[in-house]
């Protein structure tokens, strides 16, 4: 996943190191607020680690062996913050040192591997891993599956920086000047690979190193985990954090702009005049149809864009965030109803019973 | 004769079981006869860190040979490469990029670099694999456009390589090829604290520059054990290790060890810096001078860009 040189523009390298930046001061400013003046050494140690496991050859069915990239498992040990630096200080001596990876695309690189993979594998991990001990065997599995969502998810990442490429980047006559395949190979590409054999990978290398540290060496384990008991049950059973949904939900909203790059329509929304008659054997628009289709056309964002039709992007865009402003603010309704209508119901059933202490 | 019989007889008289002697038979590495035997993962680890070693201590005998590159003050050298790679990047015609390449062989060659361990260096593995991935991007399929070399009809149309994709494929194939060079140009001729202290003049924070430097260091330090429990397993492998499961238990242990040892050094580290009146605030000496011989290669430099960028421009497309 190291994308060298060439494959990306440099806006697009620009733009991901500029995303960089204020993650790298901030991941700086929480690990120095932890660790104090002990920041140099466990960072660059942790940094070391993870160059050292980047080489790790894992062996593979059929006898061939592949790498890790084990940023899960650094922001497990160390915490996301450190891994971020940790794995992006790797990054840059693979790409000045060993030519592994390029020297623009750092920020690129660094995005996909040392910020969406560990937070993403990390989150994954904590949500799996909550209410168990620290030497619960589901806690290595947690680790693993945590590892294996992270890598696909920054394996996605890559490819769509990979397949906006030709699209946002070509020359008068059509000609690709960056990385040439579109979003229709790029993603079935990296899926495939990272689905099968390097998500595997990851996971085999993730879950085998935390059974081992749960075996063999817990202190380094408590590292990242101060408060988690040694084994029987978490002593505070805490419900999941309705929280967690909007986190979710900002992912999809920020990758709304990816609607504009997708082609074609959606297979029977078409206006009636779009319709290719003589496929189906017609000479008319049917009369139900051209009666029944033109019965609203009030629409504020018909078409999802300005009525005028200037602008069709940023059209896309108000659209999306009119939308989604509309439904927020319709679900708030809803909610406010039912919390009234409940409470009203609980009023009238115990009218006289005392308030719970 | 003696010594020819000598091996023969001292083989005959130990108490080595014979098994152990004989070769295996169909280990051809081309896999012609019986079954293909692949590298496993403890020999490919061991063959990575000792090359990583190599190419450290390679780079550190070619930083202290006498060449042009080597003349440059370190932040000269590390700003104008940037600019340079991120022209490669700018360039959108193919003979500008091969004049671009050729540029880099030129001053390989000025620097005491061999040639054909630089064009090796640099093809392998990285450009010939853009080059493997980037053949089906010539075909209509996915690089719509003029259709050079006809393929036969597919439902109507005609389908085969357009020129597009071919320019395409060439132009990356060509920029990675290019951008690379550069790259390894610099880490070939610097040494790694000069490297140091010139991208600490670029305006990146020393905090930066300390954890980049020390975790080069220890990277080191740890690939040392890493060779070493590799090594001792290998000593202790008898017959052809092919157990994937078990080979997988075992990087995952050293994995684990490897952060042990880490956590445990950069505790010990700390320690030695504390004692050595390390107070969490670096301090670095800088003792750089620009020479004129860098003001000429910056003028140099600016000329390269200003041409290739506007051939690049003239050309067109």
């Amino acid at each position: 996943m190291h994308i060298p040189d060439g494959y990306l523009s440099p806006s697009t390298c620009g733009t991901l190191g500029a995303v960089m930046v204020p993650f790298w001061v901030t991941a700086g400013r929480r690990v120095r607020k932890v660790v104090k003046s002990r920041y140099v050494p466990y960072v660059a140690l942790g940094a070391s680690f993870s160059f050292i496991v980047m080489m790790f050859n894992i062996p593979v069915p059929d006898g061939t062996t592949a790498h890790g990239v084990a940023g899960t498992l650094t922001a497990i040990l160390l915490g996301p913050w450190a891994a971020v630096i940790s794995v992006s200080v790797a990054l840059v001596i693979q790409a000045l040192f060993f030519g592994d990876g390029g020297v623009l695309a750092i920020g690129a690189n660094c995005f996909n591997m040392a910020l969406v993979l560990p937070f993403v594998g990390y989150g994954v991990y904590r949500l799996l891993s909550r209410n168990i001990s620290l030497t619960n065997p589901r806690r290595a599995v947690a680790a693993g599956v945590g590892a294996y969502v992270g890598l696909n998810v920054a394996a996605m990442c890559a490819a769509v920086e990979f397949g906006l490429q030709p699209d946002l980047f070509k020359a008068s006559d059509g000609t690709p000047l960056y990385a040439p395949f579109h979003f229709a190979q790029t993603i079935p590409a990296m899926a495939l690979a990272h689905l099968t054999v390097a998500g595997l990978v990851e996971f085999a290398l993730t879950f085998g190193v935390l059974a081992f540290l749960q075996r063999a060496n817990i202190p380094v384990l408590k590292i990242n985990h101060p408060n988690v008991p040694l084994d029987g049950e978490m002593p505070d059973r805490r419900p999941l954090g309705w929280r967690w949904a909007f986190v979710g939900l900002g992912v999809l909203a920020v990758l709304t702009p990816l609607g504009l790059l997708a082609p074609g329509g959606a297979f029977g929304e078409d206006a009636p005049e779009n319709l290719d008659l003589g496929k189906y054997n017609l000479n008319a628009v049917p009369t139900g149809l051209a009666r029944w289709s033109s019965f609203w056309d009030h629409s504020l964002l018909g078409g999802y864009g300005f009525k005028s039709g200037e602008h069709p992007n940023i059209g896309y865009i108000a659209s999306a965030v009119v939308g989604m402003a509309v439904i927020a603010i319709g679900v708030y309704l809803l909610f406010i109803v039912i919390r009234f209508a409940s409470r009203l119901r609980t009023e009238r059933s115990s009218p006289a019973a005392p308030v719970s202490p | 004769v003696s010594t020819a019989t000598a091996p023969t007889t001292r083989q005959q008289s130990s108490g080595t079981p014979r098994w152990l002697l004989e070769r295996e038979v169909a280990l051809c590495p081309c896999g012609c006869i019986g079954k293909r035997s692949k590298a496993n993962f403890i020999d490919k680890t061991i063959t990575g860190a000792s090359s990583v070693m190599r190419q450290a201590l390679f780079t550190d005998e070619i930083a202290a040979q006498r060449g042009l590159m080597q003349r440059l003050d370190p932040r000269v050298k590390a700003i104008t490469m940037l600019a340079l790679v991120v022209t490669t990047a700018l360039i959108r015609n193919i003979p500008v990029l091969i004049g671009i390449y050729v540029l880099a062989l030129v001053l390989a060659a000025a620097s005491a670099i061999s040639v054909p361990y630089f064009i090796k260096r640099v093809w392998l593995f990285i450009p010939i694999f853009t080059g493997i991935v980037v053949l089906p991007a010539t075909f209509s399929f996915i690089t719509p456009g003029h259709v050079v070399l006809p393929l036969g009809n597919w439902f109507g149309h005609r389908v085969g390589l357009t020129s597009q994709g071919l320019r395409s494929a060439g132009l990356i194939v060509i920029r990675v090829a290019a951008s690379i060079s550069l790259v390894v140009l610099v880490a070939l001729t610097t040494t790694w604290t000069t490297l140091l202290a010139a991208l600490r003049s670029m305006f990146l924070p020393r905090m930066f520059i300390l954890v980049l430097g020390m975790a080069y260091r220890y990277v080191f330090n740890l690939l040392g054990s890493v060779t070493d429990m590799y090594e001792a397993r290998k000593a202790r492998t008898v017959q052809v290790d092919n157990a994937v499961k078990s080979g997988r238990a075992f990087v995952s242990a050293t994995a684990g060890t490897i952060f042990g040892k880490a956590h445990a050094m950069s505790e010990e580290v700390y320690q030695a810096m504390v004692s050595r009146g390390y107070t969490g605030h670096p301090r670095t000496l800088s003792a750089f001078r620009v020479k004129a011989f860098d003001i000429a290669w910056v003028v140099g430099c600016a000329i390269v860009i200003g041409v290739t960028l506007g051939v690049d421009h003239v050309s067109g497309r």
